[in-house]
């Protein structure tokens, strides 16, 4: 049987198709103005890859802010649920699952089966995901990518306010007045990000094995800050940014074997 | 009282023109948000009673009701609206006055009350506010006097903002609710408020209008009771439809609301034996605690659990917007003025769930509460409900988690604001709830 999941992220769209449990095909791209479209593109090229056509297809599932909007899909799962059944599919002994993304942080407890079983989500501010990352690095006049390397050169945490990515750019701004170096700046901005992150995850309690993904969970720096912070280990996946694909892909093979019982 | 004379300490005038427009936008936003939601409930449920649409007329603040209290004030009865539900309806009723709540649902009078308090402070006050200052609320305006009861900070604070426009009796409940000084203390209110009606309406409130009162609204538990056991099975009415019925009893003719409800139950018990169930009997059953709800704006936790997909069923709750309002009896002995009063003044306490307290037990009175709903209502799950800036119930939340947690009940901590904008964010994390509950009940 072959199944896929959509993806439908705020900066970028991701799709995973799978035959008989295994990934065949992944593929991304940006989401841009016309999410729709892009989600579109993303999934002509994992047809592609995969060697397949649309019709081969038994049950496609989309999940993601933009889910609503996602083409091809016969229906929607959340986040949490895809985040849980992939977190386990891929590190069985996964009970808690971190997603950082562009514009969200949650944590999801789940059990064996991968089913969820409590969940908490950032409250309504980027400054714990990866968009604010990105307005930092700006600040600092830095590539993005380069932050995570950068910030693990540092030699000592110099403590920035991260309640909002506004506020701050312009603690950032103080501590670059301040000339405070590039790599201590950078290892402020994952310190702060892990604090507000590992703070979500002590609300829902730490519940091991722990595991990281999203787009966030390739960055160094963040992943040094937030194994500190919440001093335990963290494991990672390979394309941790394709999880909540593959959790909507894989929940369409349950959906389809739930219907044929 | 001639309060308007004098000058005001909170609250600066408003250019009229300014005050006239954004009345009449908020009064047209209301209208269409009403009749959206009266459109959504009857969507969500096909089959929803006919009898429904006696309260969706009562539900319309510039509707009929509206004109009844209008009519009855020109005859000389004095209207007196209160916030929170320890206001003692029977007094009220028992000095022949009308009896009306006041708190704001409306999003859009919040911005306005933010001119005068700070965004930290929670939004139903600063929505009242808001109301207040471009004359919005035609009950808030009909009131003679307002009751304030002062439960937690910002209501304290309300009363003084509201003293700018109208006469406000205050009402202070011991914050310790189990020790025998607080019950007289309460009692003392109690008595106190009596008077202050009586002066206010030059009606005095004698023993027989008293007994009468009591009667009258204990008809009205009766009624409320039995519509609220009848959502203990299969879903026979959906829970907006309940919640509904529930608030329209804070604005309605007691005595009218309790004969339509009755009808309902007797339409609904009929649907009981058909079987014709208000959604799929396996729908996931939610009970949702935390900071009141108020018509019309904040109806979207409801409407998004009802929604949903998977699809919940709001099938109890414990709010004092709805299932905890007219669910406690006032218990009388001996129908005597000082043990009249004292029956009052223990229901309004000891019946009393708010967070605003603490005991030596804590709030223990609470978790009790949810617990039995949870067992009678047969609950899959629970959303606690806050506002930002509701202290009280935000704090309370990690002692109910650990109970629940003991019960094996998922809980939902989901915080928002007076917006429309948060509902995207919001139907994420309702949906994943449910999609948890059901999960949970497909294995």
């Amino acid at each position: 049987m072959i199944t896929a999941g959509i993806d439908m992220g705020i900066q970028t769209v991701k799709v995973v198709i799978l035959k008989d449990g295994a990934v065949i095909a992944r593929s991304k791209t940006f989401s841009g103005f016309e999410p729709t479209k892009a989600a579109e593109q993303a999934f002509e090229e994992a047809l592609k890859t995969a060697k397949i056509s649309k019709s081969d297809i038994t049950q496609i599932l989309a999940t993601g802010a933009g889910m609503d909007m996602a083409p091809y899909a016969n229906g929607t799962i959340s986040m949490m649920s895809a985040d849980a059944k992939a977190g386990v599919y891929l590190i069985p002994s996964a009970r808690t699952i971190i997603d950082v993304g562009a514009e969200e942080a949650r944590a999801v407890k789940c059990d064996e089966r991968g089913v969820m079983a409590d969940f908490v989500v950032n409250e309504r501010c980027a400054a714990g995901a990866g968009t604010f990352i990105e307005a930092m690095a700006r600040a600092l006049e830095v590539k993005m990518e380069d932050m995570g390397p950068l910030s693990l050169k540092a030699e000592r945490a110099s403590p920035i306010n991260a309640s909002c990515v506004i506020f701050g750019e312009s603690d950032v701004v103080t501590l670059i007045h301040r000339q405070e170096s590039k790599p201590e700046i950078a290892r402020a901005v994952f310190d702060a990000m892990a604090d507000r992150v590992s703070s979500m995850v002590h609300r829902l309690g730490i519940n091991p094995d722990v595991v990281l993904v999203g787009g966030v969970a390739k960055d160094v720096g963040f992943v040094a800050s937030l194994k500190r912070k919440l001093g335990i280990n963290i494991l990672i996946p390979e394309n941790p940014e394709y999880t909540g694909a593959l959790g909507a892909a894989l929940l369409a093979t349950n959906r389809v074997k739930g219907a044929q019982k | 009282m001639t309060k308007q004379t004098q000058e005001r300490k909170y609250v600066p005038e408003l250019p009229q023109k300014e005050s006239e427009e954004l009345r009449n936008a908020a009064k047209a936003m209301s209208a269409k948000v009403i009749a959206e939601n009266i459109e959504r409930m009857k969507k969500t449920n096909p089959q929803r009673p006919a009898l429904m649409q006696y309260y969706d007329e009562i539900a319309d603040f510039f509707g009929r009701r509206q004109k009844e209290i209008q009519e009855e004030k020109a005859k000389g009865k004095k209207v007196i609206g209160y916030f929170c539900m320890f206001a003692p309806i029977e007094l009220i009723l028992a000095a022949d006055a009308i009896p009306v709540r006041v708190n704001s649902g409306w999003y859009d009078t919040s911005k306005l009350g933010d001119r005068i308090v700070p965004v930290e402070v929670c939004p139903v006050i600063r929505s009242t506010i808001g109301a207040k200052m471009i004359s919005l609320s035609p009950y808030l305006e009909l009131s003679d006097a307002l009751i304030s009861t002062l439960t937690c900070d910002g209501q304290t604070k309300l009363s003084e903002i509201m003293s700018d426009y109208t006469q406000v009796i205050t009402m202070s409940p011991p914050r310790v609710k189990d020790s025998p000084q607080s019950l007289h203390l309460w009692k003392e209110e109690i008595k106190s408020v009596k008077t202050q009606i009586e002066e206010l309406t030059g009606n005095k409130i004698t023993n027989k209008k008293l007994r009468e009162a009591i009667e009258t609204m204990q008809k009205a538990t009766k009624a409320f009771r039995r519509l609220q056991d009848l959502r203990k099975g299969n879903p026979v009415i959906m829970g907006r439809d309940a919640m509904l019925v529930n608030q329209t009893a804070t604005w309605d003719n007691i005595k009218r609301w309790t004969e339509k409800t009755e009808e309902l139950c007797n339409e609904l018990e009929k649907r009981v034996q058909q079987k014709m169930w208000a959604c799929p009997p396996d729908t996931p059953r939610v009970l949702v605690t935390g900071t009141p709800m108020y018509w019309p704006d904040n109806w979207k936790l409801p409407t998004l659990i009802e929604e949903a997909t998977p699809q919940g069923v709001l099938v109890a709750d414990e709010l004092c917007s709805s299932d905890r309002l007219l669910y406690d009896p006032v218990g009388v002995d001996e129908w005597t003025m000082d043990d009249m009063l004292n029956a009052i003044s223990e229901r309004y306490l000891m019946a009393s769930t708010c967070p605003c307290f603490t005991s030596t037990d804590g709030n223990e009175d609470r978790i009790n509460w949810l617990k039995n709903k949870i067992k009678e209502f047969n609950v899959n799950g629970v959303i606690y409900y806050v506002v930002r800036g509701c202290m009280l119930y935000a704090m309370e939340y990690a002692r109910i988690k650990k109970a629940l947690d003991k019960m094996n009940i998922p809980v939902y901590y989901l915080d928002t604001e007076y917006t429309r904008e948060d509902v995207g964010q919001m139907k994420t994390r309702v949906e994943a709830f449910l999609e948890m509950l059901t999960a949970r009940v497909d294995f």
